[in-house]
């Protein structure tokens, strides 16, 4: 059992890759925002990469252990300590009954901190996964983000493995100005937006709004060109089309507003997206300060992406850890 | 000689005095205010948090505007004795 002494700002059980195969039922996939740190942690305590584990969000929360077990944080610095002592983030730790784990505040750059858990948080399988949906009350625990109080079921710990760290040459680096993969399209130019719009797109160093969250990356208002006059049968203004699919990671652009899509996001709607992150640079996402951080859109095609997903998946391995 | 002290963000966002804008603000300069007491809200991500007092005291004056962004650990108003 996992207990929760103070759940934070917003903390989630999440795994990976989430709800997948239901966008035609509605449901994006939730899971962790980075799921490189994520998986990461997992994997330093000997979990399987996709194990259920927690996503804490700004800083702050504390949890307190029934059991033995290995834990390991990833991610931002919220300065983690076990019984009040400093612990380093990329490594896995041992922990006994009655230990607790606490997370501070945020310290440089980053906005989340994954915790995982040798045997992983055993809370319901929903619709194929242990992910928190919470906009839809869906899975996790009690489909919500965890609050003082709540005891988490942990799953049997295995083959757990205490002292180990990701190799000190492969931990992330963080920052305030991020470069983030996209794809350009589905709804791009010539035919909805102007060359010099996609120019823009790609260079401009885009502010990320303070209330962007799990569910959408708000990006600043710009006034496009448009190729269009109206969006025709679908509405008055340009950016509107007849409701279509969105990909996990688009930039929709509704009106003058890009918003990036993020894993708890609508699955359809009748705005156009203009391009889509890699699924190898959404973990970005997850790290950016909201209202502080900036973002660059640095263009590639389907087989950089295709590229990036898989150096991700090779760095996602134990050949990335070491002992300590 | 008055200690003087900051209450400090914990986390980033956008810094509100008052819990809505038709309230007056949590707490004033001059007001005596105790450990816990709720001194303003930090917005992010579409949500608000009740950022309180870590030690009680006196408010001397405040170092954020209404509606300022903020950084975690900028310094929101100075207490004294």
């Amino acid at each position: 059992m996992l207990e929760v002494k103070s759940g934070g700002i917003e903390t989630t059980v999440q795994d990976y890759p989430g709800r997948v195969g239901l966008l035609d039922q509605g449901i994006f996939p939730a899971g962790p925002m980075d799921d490189l740190a994520f998986r990461m942690a997992n994997l330093l305590v000997g979990n399987d990469p996709g194990a259920a584990g927690l996503e804490v969000t700004a800083g702050g929360a504390e949890f307190a252990f029934t059991d033995n077990r290995v834990v390991a944080v990833c991610g931002a610095d919220m300065q983690p300590r076990i019984n009040g002592e400093p612990i380093e983030l990329w490594r896995s730790y041992e922990v006994k009954a009655g230990d607790t784990l606490t997370l501070g505040w945020l310290n440089g750059p980053g906005f989340r901190s994954y915790v995982a858990v040798s045997g992983g948080i055993d809370v319901p399988v929903v619709l194929g996964s242990r992910a928190t949906y919470a906009p839809g009350e869906i899975g996790g625990y009690e489909g919500r983000a965890l609050k003082e109080g709540d005891q988490l079921p942990l799953g049997n710990t295995g083959n757990a493995t205490p002292g180990r760290r990701v190799k000190p040459s492969l931990v992330p680096t963080y920052t305030s100005e991020w470069v983030v993969e996209a794809v350009r399209g589905p709804q791009a130019d010539p035919d909805y937006f102007t060359t010099e719009d996609m120019e823009f797109f790609f260079s401009h160093a885009w502010t990320l709004d303070r209330n962007s969250n799990r569910t959408g990356y708000r990006l600043d208002i710009h006034q496009w060109q448009w190729a269009r006059k109206t969006g025709g049968v679908a509405g008055g203004h340009p950016s509107n089309i007849l409701d279509n699919g969105y990909p996990v990671g688009a930039v929709n652009v509704a009106g003058d507003q890009p918003i990036i899509l993020t894993v708890d996001g609508p699955t359809l709607g009748g705005f156009v997206c203009c391009a889509v992150v890699a699924m190898g640079a959404m973990w970005k996402l997850g790290q950016m300060v909201p209202g502080w951080d900036k973002l660059r859109f640095k263009e590639v095609d389907i087989a950089q992406a295709a590229e990036l997903v898989q150096q991700m998946n090779q760095l996602i391995s134990e050949e990335s850890l070491e002992g300590v | 000689m008055a200690q003087e002290r900051t209450i400090k963000s914990p986390l980033p966002g956008v810094f509100y005095r008052r819990p809505n804008p038709e309230s007056e603000p949590y707490v004033k300069e001059g007001d005596r205010i105790e450990a816990g007491t709720t001194i303003g809200l930090v917005g992010v991500m579409k949500s608000f948090h009740e950022i309180k007092a870590d030690s009680g005291g006196v408010v001397v004056r405040f170092l954020v505007e209404n509606e300022e962004p903020i950084r975690v650990g900028q310094d929101l108003l100075v207490l004294g004795d």
